[in-house]
């Protein structure tokens, strides 16, 4: 009989009359990592909040330890040792490590506050996870790996016997990453329980024990993370069909050159950048995360006035000075960080789509209203965003369909050459795939596109040229025949390829 | 699943409308304390004359909170261009010049504020604080800390541009009121820079990697809303024959901020609208005239005033959070 540190049996739960969950298990051993995985809205949240007590449940029961928990609620669920780490950090930056690990329930002597206590308190936390931090740092100097040690001390620190993680890994690299699954791995050995939530199935696959998927509130597979479980199984599990991306890639016909930086420099950002982009051709560019690619194109978009080297479009050097300038010249953008960056939350679906060509869809003063919905249209059928109003806000989607609505903004503007950084960044499986279809059918009809990202896969996948970069310079062109995840790997981390044949 | 549905749409309704809501709930309160009193025709004209200049200025004040930023100086602003007007006016007893340059003067002022707030990067709060003082400073240091008073040949012209009744029964500033504010509706909902105003103060930098002239978004909301407070200028000093340099347009600013935000635009930015200014306006109007009418202490009617914006701004989140 395994040793459960908690059991949901029969969980269902209703938002007003749609049934989010059906009669859900979840049962969760000590001292192992449990995945739980599934698309964005197919339940996963929802059971967490029930565990977490955000929310009850209609039906159904929680054990924790062996113990039905009858009310629940967040600061009871808290006492019973479950901690939640959500996707978004909630460490006050300005703030050290320690008085971060002691907020809200600092130590205190009489009326001032106890540092010395917290400090040695926090040492000792850290120290029981084999982390060497000081706790008097700063959380703002701290890179995002050691962020999510320190959530995971505070959890620590609460007794915490379940650590929920939601996306614990999409804001690191992937040395970031190795960091963080040591430390869990330790926990797990010290008898702390894991729930790892993530659309990443390779990391599932690695750091985990256990696995759940649900799929439109029901759990359709669970079972132990043994050697026979692979990525593509746990993929066919969650879109309930096999996933293929073998036919995704076709070769086409690629043209003249459209885009050509010689010499691109910003200083402490990236230097000497040499790239050419041809009509019809899908590039690639990759590295850690922080090599300055992102930077490179967001100058190329007219973001930065001030760089050095040459920018050709066409064969004639233009001066980047403003991203409506870029526009004018072919160029479109999709940056990374959705929400921040992409899209305009204040307006509705039909707004972020047509923002950037308004001024094209002018008759007279007024906006060309007619003009401007058959634009929309298009797009939300060419790119099958799923709406029910396009009068209702953006934030009304779902991550794929708004990260749509930002592609559709940029096409509107009927682009020779599109950028797009990250740009299936908490997109589900089903979604991602349906964007790279649809990058591969614009490609097709001649449109260039530059895809900036970290994950070998996405670029391997669509990409016919790929730069590598590192530290802000490029290490390495691949052409798509010569490309293969661990010359990325080893390119992306300083490496070269000569000497990595050499030790083999 | 009907009921529900008629439901849903009746806060949506209440929620977009809130102002709107407000008003009438006002209007009917203030029928049952005073009723012939409030609806004598009089008093109705009373309640809007008294207004339009402050409702003239909230319409560009609205804009400039939309795009996410403030604008403290505007009754400094009114009260030297004002006196610009006049002085020109007086001196070259033509009074068209006299409008063209206090407009042209105001809205360069409003240009060169939201220059240094869009292209310095300059808190608006604090470049208005600055600007606020500068014109008040200046507008007493010229004409000596005095007033000035329209005379000679542009005194008829000029007195008529707020003193005549259209059809002889519609005082012109109310008709200004109406007019300027449909333009600016207009101006925000239907043109590609009113989207961009709800842009910019949605997402200032999604809006710019959205190919958005920010800058040249908010000079515009700056410039536009100088053009408004010279407008009210005019109107304010056609209507009283003066304008006085050290108390003309004093505190305007807070009543054009008030009535926006119970109209129910947000202080953040991103969403709010014309019509909701135009009743908010009312909405303090309505509350100005009802105390004068229910013989409230001159010197309490402050406080009264204050409580009922906070409670109106309470009352409208009430209905904004039922309709999402």
């Amino acid at each position: 009989m395994p040793d459960f540190v908690v059991e949901m049996k029969a969980i269902e739960k209703s938002f007003n009359r749609n049934k989010v969950l059906h009669r859900v298990d979840f049962s969760l051993e000590r001292g192992s990592i449990h995945a739980l995985l599934g698309e964005n809205g197919t339940g996963k949240s929802t059971l967490m909040n029930i565990l977490g007590g955000v929310l009850s449940c209609d039906k159904g029961e929680v054990f924790v330890e062996g113990k039905k928990v009858t009310a629940n609620s967040p600061s009871i669920s808290k006492r019973l040792g479950i901690a939640f780490i959500h996707q978004e950090l909630t460490l006050v930056n300005d703030l050290t490590v320690y008085e971060n690990l002691f907020l809200g329930r600092e130590c205190k002597k009489g009326l001032a506050l106890d540092k010395k206590s917290m400090i040695k308190g926090s040492a000792e936390v850290l120290k029981q996870m084999d982390i060497d931090l000081d706790p008097c740092t700063c959380v703002g100097d701290l890179n995002a790996s050691y962020k999510q040690i320190v959530e995971i001390a505070r959890a620590l620190l609460e007794n915490a016997k379940v650590i929920i993680m939601d996306e614990p890994t999409s804001s690191l690299t992937d040395v970031e990453i190795e960091h963080i699954f040591r430390i869990m791995r330790s926990l797990k050995e010290k008898g702390v329980s894991f729930i790892f939530i993530s659309h990443k199935l390779n990391e599932a696959v690695e750091i985990c024990d256990h696995y759940t998927v649900m799929r439109n509130g029901h759990v359709v597979a669970d079972g132990a993370m043994d050697g026979t479980v692979t990525e593509n199984l746990l993929a066919k599990y969650m879109v309930g069909k096999e996933l293929s991306n073998d036919d995704l890639y076709h070769t086409r016909p690629i043209g003249e050159t459209l885009l050509e930086l010689k010499g691109l420099s910003r200083e402490h950002e990236f230097t000497g950048i040499n790239m050419k982009v041809r009509k019809g051709e899908i590039v690639g560019v990759t590295g850690l995360l922080g090599d300055g690619r992102s930077e490179i194109f967001a100058t190329v978009f007219g973001c930065n006035k001030h760089y050095k080297g040459d920018v050709k479009i066409c064969g004639k050097t233009e001066k980047m000075t403003s991203t409506a300038k870029a526009l004018s010249l072919g160029i479109a953008y999709v940056p990374r960080n959705r929400k921040e960056n992409g899209i305009i939350k204040d307006l509705s679906v039909g707004c972020n789509i047509s923002i950037s060509i308004l001024d094209r869809l002018r008759k007279l003063f007024f906006i060309d209203r007619k003009e401007e919905s058959s634009n929309n249209s298009r797009y939300i059928n060419d790119l099958n965003i799923k709406v029910s109003d396009i009068d209702n806000l953006i934030t009304c989607l779902s991550g794929g369909n708004q990260q749509k609505v930002v592609l559709a903004k940029a096409l509107s503007s009927n682009p020779k050459i599109i950028i797009l950084d990250n740009p299936t960044q908490g997109v589900d499986i089903g979604a991602k795939l349906e964007i790279y279809r649809i990058i591969m059918r614009l490609a097709e009809r001649g449109v260039s596109f530059v895809i900036l990202s970290s994950e070998a896969q996405e670029i391997l996948m669509l990409c016919d040229r790929i730069y590598v970069m590192f530290h802000g310079k490029i290490k390495a062109e691949l052409k798509r025949e010569e490309a293969s995840e661990e010359k990325i790997m080893v390119l992306a981390t300083g490496g070269s390829l000569e000497k990595a044949a050499d030790s083999n | 699943m009907n009921e529900k549905l008629k439901r849903l749409d009746i806060n949506k309704f209440s929620g977009k409308n809130s102002a709107l809501i407000a008003v009438i709930l006002l209007i009917i309160l203030s029928i049952i304390l005073k009723g012939s009193t409030f609806l004598s025709y009089s008093n109705v004209i009373n309640i809007l004359l008294n207004n339009s200049i402050i409702g003239i200025i909230s319409l560009g004040m609205t804009l400039i909170i939309i795009t996410g930023e403030i604008d403290l100086s505007v009754g400094a602003q009114l009260a030297l261009t004002g006196l610009i007007s006049i002085s020109v006016a007086n001196s070259t007893g033509n009074v068209f010049l006299g409008i063209v340059l206090c407009c042209l003067l105001s809205v360069i002022l409003g240009i060169c504020t939201g220059g240094l707030v869009s292209k310095f990067g300059i808190p608006s709060f604090i470049v208005t604080l600055g600007t606020m003082s500068i014109f008040r400073s200046v507008a007493e240091y010229m004409y000596n800390g005095g007033g000035l008073t329209v005379k000679g040949d542009a005194l008829s012209p000029y007195i008529a541009i707020s003193n005549t009744n259209l059809f002889g029964v519609l005082p012109l500033p109310i008709l200004y009121w109406i007019v300027l504010s449909i333009i600016i509706y207009l101006f925000t909902s239907k043109t590609a820079t009113g989207r961009h105003i709800y842009a910019v103060g949605s997402n200032e930098k999604a809006s710019l990697l959205s190919s958005i002239k920010v800058s040249r978004v908010k000079i515009v909301a700056f410039g536009v809303s100088g053009l408004m407070v010279a407008l009210a200028a005019i109107i304010e000093s056609a209507r009283l024959g003066s304008m006085d340099s050290a108390t003309s347009g004093s505190s305007y600013e807070m009543d054009a901020i008030a009535a926006v935000v119970i109209g129910g635009t947000s202080m953040s930015g991103g969403h709010g609208s014309i019509m909701g200014t135009f009743f908010g306006t009312l909405i303090i109007g309505i509350i100005n005239n009802m105390m004068n009418l229910l013989g409230v202490p001159p010197f309490l009617q402050g406080a009264v005033k204050g409580a009922i914006i906070i409670g109106a701004v309470l009352f409208q989140k009430r209905l904004d959070r039922k309709s999402v």
